[in-house]
């Protein structure tokens, strides 16, 4: 079985800085997996380089044995892969319910012609309520459907990383990337995440990969964690073995995050 | 040969005009990242200022500049004080700027027409217009002028920028505008030094422009052809600015002479949209990436 | 003085300038894109409808229909170009196409150079205006159909956040392309109707202060609202014909509000809101439950 994603000798740099050096990982279906690494080692890089926000210095990335040199930002959320934001990016002015409404694009097919000139046939109505009905059980398999009225940028911080989510899922990805989603949140929120996570691999038969500074998160939930430092690989393994890691703690536990480790 | 040469003095002449009031629009890019449309109003007024303190003060030649740097310059930071200072309290988004500065240059604009009047008025002749001969070529005194007046208004401009400590500050404030706040500079205090700045060099430039040609209320038109060639440059980079005037009119000037006087301004306005195809931010510009 | 053929002919203006900033409202109100040139748009619609009726004797409406295509094909020309521009880049772009699209015109004898067309044939105001209405009643339906579609609310999308757009599969420049090609496919319809309504056309009708004035509606209006962009269009070329006896103080006034919009409501009239009968239902309901309520509709 090929794997989900897989990074080659993956390397960016920006003029002589080298936010990348030849990573390579593999990850493979049905996985979440953790990438960690203390601030500025390239983390948010690598997201940005598998959605082609950035182009390769080196190196390859493929998506089901499939390369992705060259697919434009969209095509790669054609492909399958969706992804949240660090520094959130949603439609902000627009309500939860429309920031969903708008993913959800992809499940519809009717040109702009049949909008003007078929607007009351089948084929328009359907796919409309095929789109509204997503957009519903998105919000409330996410527990936003209260709030759904509500401007995007007046929700708690917390809801709003959860509306990313649900953006994200609306286009039925196989790979979700997700950026810091427990960031802002208090402990009891970011269980109640790691909970629905899961829920949301299992339910939508996805792979998981996920950017998170909380290391019970990150612990609790991953089957595999990789160890950037730098822009370089500097481990991988279960998150037992990550634990135990000398380097890690040393590079990344021991220094930083003595209070979530 | 001679008349080649001859025509790259006209061109330099007038490049160095433009460059004038390109470095004007360049100024405020810089700072505030929005093309100031209102700046060719300015110059108008700087053009009417200087016709008046020639004709009815009868002041000498280069009292009556002084007059029109500072009238202008007065002009523009009064302009910054109504039509973006609010919008900058609101962090308003750039093209509201552009919006309220296209609303000051129809007022600006209209206001002359309403009150002085639509007609085209020479300036008084002040200089013999008898041409210096160097060997056999012939140079127009105002046209000498300009480029001479030109060249030291800019070179004050430069020295300002890069020699003084409100210069340092200018520079500071273009890479990082808040980054500067936090450094302990006023950046209302740099806006209105630059909007002054500016301003003095778009009534030197009028009255320059009006001297050689004429002076009337839709000269802010013409003027956008020096907006042009700060684009050309790259908006932001005041020797951008320069180089994409003196550019300009070369260009200008040599496809007069091979006859093509008529599609002088077509010529610039395709140049435009050829070089932002080519080269999206001019020929210095910075380039910016969209960072996720 | 106000008799009805002069009212008349102001409402189709009025008309006129509404087809256009419908098109602009799309590509500026809703995909968040500026242009300083849409009156080029306008030029290449009013010139190709009018050599029609008048070289090739075709019906009006056919050559109107033509002149909104010639402007839509030259408008995804444009677009390709200049359209991977960022921020100013771009608007400075469509202001250069605009000027040099009148420029070209004024040096084309064919077209009549700088003196433009004279003897385009004209109608009688009434059955004008029916025209004018007609279309504009088609034009605002197929714009709300398209706006409340995945293919509108994608325009939003890019307009709010671009990278967020990308991220979820919506490929912006197509989008941004058709939204520029509807925008000149309207205001080339609109400029054909001008051609037809006046019975003459010069470059200079179309500079860059009539582009200015198109996105000033639009923005007067208030952004995102076709509501907004409809009274919009109506108070911004009502009130300066009616003005007219003070000619030459029209246009400061003009330049002063608009500064005066820009630095007290730049949201515009609507704000991004349309006004319907539901909108108004609510608005009452809430005038009746207190006024405690609405300081949280203003924010």
């Amino acid at each position: 079985m090929t794997a989900v994603l897989s990074l080659k000798n993956v390397t960016k740099k920006f003029g002589g800085l080298t936010a990348v050096g030849d990573v390579s990982f593999e990850i493979e279906k049905g996985e979440i997996f953790g990438l960690i690494g203390p601030n500025g080692a390239g983390k948010t890089t690598i997201f940005n380089l598998i959605t082609a926000v950035y182009s390769l210095t080196e190196g390859e990335i493929l998506f089901h044995g499939n390369s992705l040199i060259g697919k434009q930002p969209y095509q790669i959320a054609d492909c399958g892969i969706t992804r949240t934001f660090q520094n959130i990016r949603l439609f902000k002015k627009l309500s939860a319910y429309e920031n969903v409404l708008i993913a959800c694009h992809k499940l519809a097919n009717y040109k702009i012609i049949d909008t003007v000139f078929f607007r009351y046939g089948k084929n328009y109505q359907n796919q409309e309520r095929k789109l509204h009905e997503k957009t519903e059980s998105l919000l409330k398999l996410m527990g936003l459907w209260e709030v759904r009225d509500m401007t995007a940028a007046n929700l708690p911080y917390g809801m709003q990383r959860k509306l990313e989510i649900a953006r994200a899922l609306a286009l039925e990805p196989q790979l979700l990337l997700l950026d810091e989603p427990a960031a802002g949140m208090n402990p009891e929120e970011t269980i109640h995440l790691m909970e629905l996570i899961r829920q949301i691999r299992d339910e939508f038969d996805l792979t998981v990969l996920i950017i998170e500074h909380h290391m019970d998160l990150i612990m609790g939930l991953c089957d595999r964690i990789f160890v950037l430092n730098f822009g370089k690989a500097l481990a991988q393994g279960t998150p037992a073995e990550i634990q135990e890691d000398k380097r890690v703690v040393e590079a990344y536990l021991g220094k930083e995050d003595d209070a979530h480790a | 040969m001679s008349s080649f040469l001859q025509q790259v003095i006209n061109g330099l002449s007038i490049g160095s005009v433009y460059a004038l009031m390109a470095v004007g629009y360049s100024l405020v890019y810089s700072i505030m990242n929005f093309s100031n449309f209102a700046h060719g109003g300015v110059i108008m007024l700087g053009a009417y200022i200087g016709l008046y303190a020639l004709s009815l003060l009868s002041l000498p030649f280069v009292a009556a500049l002084v007059v029109a740097a500072f009238g202008a310059g007065l002009i523009a930071v009064v302009l910054e004080k109504i039509a973006y200072s609010p919008l900058r309290r609101r962090n308003a988004p750039g093209l509201y700027f552009i919006i309220s500065a296209m609303g000051a240059s129809i007022f600006l604009e209209n206001f002359v027409v309403a009150t002085i009047g639509p007609t085209f008025r020479t300036y008084p002749q002040i200089f013999d217009s008898k041409p210096f001969m160097i060997g056999d070529i012939a140079l127009g005194r105002i046209d000498v002028l300009m480029f001479v007046i030109s060249a030291i208004s800019l070179g004050i401009l430069m020295f300002i920028i890069e020699k003084t400590k409100v210069g340092l500050a200018i520079r500071a404030t273009s890479y990082s505008a808040k980054g500067s706040a936090f450094m302990g500079v006023n950046v209302d205090w740099i806006i209105f030094v630059i909007f002054i700045l500016g301003g003095m060099l778009a009534g030197v430039a009028g009255m320059l422009f009006g001297m050689r040609y004429t002076v009337y209320p839709q000269i802010g038109i013409i003027t956008n052809k020096s907006f042009i060639a700060a684009v050309f440059g790259g908006l932001g980079s005041l020797p951008g600015a320069v180089v994409g005037s003196i550019l300009l009119g070369l260009i200008e000037t040599f496809a007069s002479v091979a006859g093509y006087s008529t599609y002088r301004d077509l010529i610039a306005f395709a140049l435009l949209i050829l070089i932002l195809v080519v080269r999206p931010t001019g020929l210095m510009g910075k380039a910016t990436e969209d960072k996720a | 003085m106000f008799s009805w053929y002069y009212i008349s002919g102001i409402l189709i203006l009025t008309g006129i300038n509404l087809l256009t900033v419908l098109g602009l409202s799309l590509l500026t109100g809703f995909t968040g894109l500026f242009s300083f040139g849409h009156a080029g748009f306008m030029a290449i619609g009013a010139y190709t409808a009018a050599t029609m009726t008048m070289q090739f004797h075709m019906p009006l409406l056919l050559a109107l229909l033509l002149g909104g295509v010639v402007s839509m094909l030259v408008s995804l020309i444009i677009g390709r170009l200049t359209l991977n521009l960022k921020g100013d880049y771009f608007c400075i772009a469509t202001l250069g196409f605009g000027e040099a699209t009148r420029l070209i015109l004024d040096n084309v004898q064919y077209f009549g150079g700088s003196r433009g067309l004279p003897g385009i044939p004209t109608y009688e105001n009434n059955e004008y205006l029916a025209i004018v209405v007609f279309i504009n009643v088609l034009a605002i339906v197929a714009m709300v159909f398209l706006i409340r579609s995945r293919h509108g609310r994608n325009m939003v999308a890019i307009r709010e956040e671009e990278l967020a757009s990308q991220a979820i599969g919506i490929n912006v420049f197509r989008y941004k392309i058709t939204s520029l090609a509807i925008s000149a496919l309207y205001a080339g319809v609109a400029g054909g109707l001008m051609a037809h309504y006046l019975g003459y056309i010069q470059p200079i009708m179309f500079q860059l202060i009539k582009s200015t004035e198109l996105t000033i509606i639009v923005i007067f209006g208030g952004l995102g609202s076709i509501t907004g962009s409809v009274i919009g269009a109506i108070v911004l070329t009502f009130l300066p014909e009616v003005l007219r006896t003070f000619f030459q103080w029209r246009l400061v006034v003009y330049g002063a509000a608009v500064i005066l919009i820009m630095i007290t409501r730049p949201q515009g009239l609507m704000g991004g809101k349309e006004l319907n009968l539901k909108a108004i239902w609510r608005w009452v309901k809430r005038r009746r439950g207190g006024a405690e309520n609405d300081s949280s509709a203003i924010s």
